[in-house]
């Protein structure tokens, strides 16, 4: 279904949209105590694969691949195949 | 430093930090420091961590001269790459980590560079190392700053890389925000498309990172990271190849100055039935032309308390710098022809295990992950790439 499908066609419901979106992840903010992040820190949810495993990847997707970076690293560089 | 001694010099690091302690005698009574933990400002380590993988490409190019003319060359590449790295406290404030990637890398488009040129005796095998060094210091329980350097040394390239980074935890340690900055100075030989040796030359690389960690529920926690990274100098390899209208082939020639930005979302969801999913989504744009979609989904499912398997998509796709052509006119001023800027879409497909062996008696546990991964393209380029990787964590 398109966004005019279901009515949002004017500006001021284009606005409505994205503001609904924020009001909810800001009601996702709300604070966990710590006592309640045990399936947080269980290591099948990381955010990121294990930093050797993360390098072999990045090195793959870097040199064959005209996009890099925003993982913290810098987007080529630092190696004679970048 | 040649490379024999750079890689005894990394052995020897690796066994002084890794050697065991002084084992105790039987019988001999357990100190309270071995129970709760040395509060000395002595080197402690924490995990050490040995991965193995090995890259088998095949496919064809137009930037590679092992082929027609003016048709695309084969991009045949071998790559065996081990890494090592170990984590240590010194005190409870500073924590190190050091790196030490290699690579052995055998490629067809180098090679088939006619001899007596420079560049195919040092490129066509290629062997290099890495050591970096991060220090981690928590100034307080919720604030931590980041150092780190390091040196890569290549056959013809030499290249140094520092960074300075710091992370400030709000709300309970609920929201993380962060922010890094890392410079790279590469120092590598130039050459022409034939392999005549034209002096050095260099490339400088600078990135600033925003990055901000939001613990959404007690099963859901997600990033977003923004990257720009300019780079100056130098910016190809200086022996990429373009086809040319005149029936020959030049040289690359791409601007010398390069803006890119990078914007990352991640999210990882616990799922009811004892596993995770992890979605990842990049967008990227630079100053060349090229805009890139990046997403992946990792799905991991527990087995045992000590044991899960992951499955991995991930899909790509760009458009090509606004100078990507396969056949450039003679008098072009920009333009390149390598594959891995084209315009392209790629798939990877792969699976992973991964688990914990406790109670050894050396270590807390014996970590190990077995992976494998297809990658293809679809402009006629696929990798298959084995990992395999064993850490002791005490």
């Amino acid at each position: 279904m398109t966004s005019a499908g279901i009515g949002f066609t004017t500006p001021r419901h284009r606005i409505l949209l994205p503001l609904l979106l924020l009001a909810l992840t800001c009601a996702g903010c709300a604070t966990v105590p710590q006592n309640r992040r045990a399936r947080l820190a269980d290591p099948m949810m990381s955010l990121t694969d294990e930093p050797l495993d993360a390098y072999r990847r990045a090195k793959l997707y870097d040199t064959r691949e005209g996009a890099a970076g925003g993982d913290g690293a810098a987007a080529g560089g630092g190696c004679g195949c970048q | 430093m040649r490379l024999g001694s750079f890689y005894v010099f990394v052995l020897l690091l690796t066994a002084l930090l890794t050697a065991p302690r002084r084992a105790r005698a039987d019988g001999e009574a357990a100190q309270d420091s071995e129970i709760l933990g040395d509060d000395s400002s002595g080197l402690r380590v924490q995990s050490t961590t040995t991965r193995i993988s090995g890259f088998s490409q095949y496919g064809h190019g137009y930037q590679s001269q092992a082929g027609p003319v003016l048709g695309p060359g084969n991009e045949r590449l071998v790559v065996f790459e081990p890494q090592t790295d170990v984590v240590f406290t010194q005190g409870d404030k500073l924590t190190h980590r050091i790196w030490l990637p290699f690579d052995v890398i055998s490629a067809a488009s180098p090679n088939s560079i006619a001899p007596p040129d420079v560049l195919s005796g040092a490129s066509r095998h290629v062997e290099s190392g890495t050591i970096d060094w991060t220090t981690n210091y928590k100034s307080t329980p919720v604030t931590d700053f980041t150092m780190r350097s390091g040196i890569h040394l290549e056959n013809p390239f030499r290249s140094w890389s520092s960074g300075l980074g710091m992370t400030r935890a709000f709300a309970d340690q609920n929201t993380v925000f962060g922010a890094h900055l890392t410079g790279i100075f590469d120092w590598f030989d130039q050459f022409d498309i034939h392999g005549h040796r034209y002096g050095r030359t260099e490339r400088s690389t600078g990135t600033g990172t925003l990055s901000l960690t939001q613990v959404l529920s007690p099963t859901t926690i997600a990033t977003m990271n923004y990257g720009l990274t300019v780079q100056a100098g130098e910016l190809g390899n200086t022996w990429n190849s373009v086809p040319l209208a005149d029936g020959t082939r030049g040289a690359e020639l791409l601007p010398n100055q390069r803006v890119r930005h990078a914007v990352v979302g991640r999210l990882a969801q616990y799922l009811p039935w004892n596993g995770a999913v992890r979605v990842y989504y990049r967008f990227y744009a630079d100053d060349w032309g090229i805009v890139a979609h990046s997403a992946e989904v990792l799905l991991n499912q527990r087995i045992t308390p000590n044991l899960y398997v992951g499955a991995l998509y991930r899909f790509h796709t760009q458009t090509g710098p606004f100078f990507y052509t396969t056949l450039a006119p003679v008098d072009a001023t920009l333009r390149v022809a390598d594959s891995d800027l084209a315009p392209l879409q790629s798939h990877t497909i792969g699976g992973k295990i991964v688990g914990d062996l406790r109670a050894l008696g050396i270590a807390r546990s014996l970590h190990y992950e077995l992976e494998y991964d297809h990658y293809f393209r679809t402009n006629d380029l696929r990798m298959d790439v084995a990992s395999c990787a064993l850490g002791l964590r005490f």
